[in-house]
């Protein structure tokens, strides 16, 4: 039964494409989450449901510790929230759930009172200070 | 339901007022491979196009609350699209093989393609294969500089095709079609003299996902990057990139800067056996697929940005900063290189 759920929640996902908008449709999978859609399917009708949690996971909390350094810029740090959202905190602790990377920018620009830019050259200043920090 | 071989091609046909869309479409569709094609106008226009599937459409928008033009659904492709699958589930039509989309003039194609990849059913039954965008030889530098959609169409092609080459003069086409190859240095630039263009070559290989793409010389660091506050510049790696976080660079990007990031077209070596195809335009992303191998014995990450007010200098700056994160330093390409782009 869990394999059926498992193939019907992958052909039950759509794929949303627009990183501003970031809304909360049903069942969305984002650009960057494609791969592991991707390799489940690629894996036929009888995919492991276990392994493609696993590897989802892996997926995630990978993501997460990535995006904890570009956050930590702004005050701001992310968690997965039960493998299915991602649930912000800032300083003050406010949080926000967001379900993927496409809706973490605008919700990040929104606790941290301005826009997350990656050409922000203080943020340069950041990444490299937590370079050195972590020996790199 | 996903297989990519039963998902009709979209091919998306663009150019600015009287740029010759009409009078292409017509030569395409007279070719007996099209015979199972559909097309879909939004205007008749004076050029008539006999064609037995042939719709008009009423463009209908409807924004979303960002206020982000390019993720506009249009409604009015999504009935067009769903009424042409059902006639071709129920075989009411002969089998349906490709839609050409013909935009009106100062269209942006960027919702099409939002459109085509958001609609829940839409995206499983429909792939956008192609963006043609057709220019005048004659008028398209005026169009270039003064009208931004016309530059926004021709940085969203996969092929460029410059019409009109037989009334203008040499010198003028010689110069557009520089401009155009530095506009857009992932397009296929076709003439297209008298309206007569090879379909073949026009239709494929080379499209928006296939692994194949035309040969490309790429401009030097010092020369033909910018037309006025454009730019390109085009990037390789030092080694595989962690794709996670490549994504949490990008979607950052596209979240800030994305209306001034006009194109994004490439492959990334991701460590994987084959490499991911990257092609977006402004806040919209083909969905990225994870080949199995590499297309040519070329297997660096290759990919090119097409910016507005962003400078290359920038973009490689942030990417250089995050090295650490992606796992490998960018490294500019430059004249000596030729490389192959999706």
């Amino acid at each position: 039964m869990w394999m059926a759920l498992g193939v019907l929640l992958l052909r039950l996902r759509s794929y949303s494409m627009c990183v501003l908008c970031g809304q909360d449709f049903v069942a969305q999978v984002h650009w960057t989450d494609r791969h592991v859609e991707d390799r489940a399917r690629a894996s036929g009708p009888g995919n492991d449901p276990v392994e493609y949690q696993r590897d989802r996971r892996r997926d995630r909390g990978n993501r997460t510790a990535l995006t904890n350094e570009v956050l930590r810029h702004y005050g701001l740090r992310v968690e997965d929230w039960g493998g299915s959202k991602y649930v912000f905190r800032d300083r003050k602790g406010r949080t926000e759930l967001v379900q993927h990377l496409g809706a973490l920018w605008p919700a990040a620009a929104k606790l941290a009172g301005r826009t997350p830019d990656p050409l922000d050259p203080d943020l340069f200043e950041a990444l490299s200070g937590a370079h050195r920090d972590h020996g790199g | 339901m996903e297989g990519r071989g039963i998902r009709r091609l979209v091919t998306v046909v663009t150019g600015f007022l009287g740029s010759g869309k009409t009078t292409l479409l017509g030569k395409v569709l007279s070719e007996p491979s099209m015979a199972n094609t559909a097309v879909l106008v939004n205007e008749f226009g004076e050029v008539g196009l006999d064609h037995h599937l042939l719709r008009r459409v009423d463009e209908r928008t409807v924004l979303l609350g960002s206020g982000c033009v390019c993720c506009t659904t249009r409604e009015d492709l999504v009935g067009a699209l769903l009424e042409l699958l059902g006639l071709d589930e129920r075989g009411e039509i002969p089998r349906l093989d490709r839609v050409v989309i013909e935009t009106t003039g100062l269209a942006d194609p960027a919702p099409i393609l939002y459109t085509i990849f958001t609609d829940p059913v839409l995206q499983h039954h429909f792939s956008v294969d192609l963006v043609l965008t057709t220019v005048d030889a004659v008028n398209g530098d005026l169009h270039l500089d003064r009208n931004h959609e016309s530059l926004k169409q021709a940085a969203a092609a996969d092929k460029i095709v410059v019409t009109k080459t037989d009334i203008a003069e040499p010198s003028t086409v010689q110069s557009l079609l520089s401009r155009l190859a530095t506009i857009n240095p992932s397009a296929r630039i076709l003439e297209a003299a008298f309206g007569e263009v090879a379909v073949d070559e026009l239709l494929s290989p080379g499209d928006a996902r296939a692994p194949t793409g035309p040969e490309l010389i790429l401009p030097g660091p010092d020369d033909l990057h910018d037309v006025g506050d454009t730019h390109s510049v085009s990037v390789t790696f030092d080694r595989p990139i962690d794709w996670t976080a490549f994504g949490i660079w990008f979607s950052m990007l596209l979240h800030a800067r994305g209306e001034d990031v006009l194109r994004v077209k490439g492959f990334l070596d991701v460590g994987g056996a084959g490499p991911v195809v990257l092609n977006g335009m402004q806040h919209i992303i083909h969905p990225p697929e994870h080949l199995d191998g590499w297309p040519d014995e070329d297997r660096r990450s290759r990919i090119i940005f097409i910016t507005k007010r962003i400078h290359p200098e920038e973009l490689l700056a942030s990417l250089e900063r995050f090295r650490e994160l992606l796992g490998a330093r960018p490294v500019p390409l430059g004249t000596e290189h030729s490389v192959s782009l999706p």
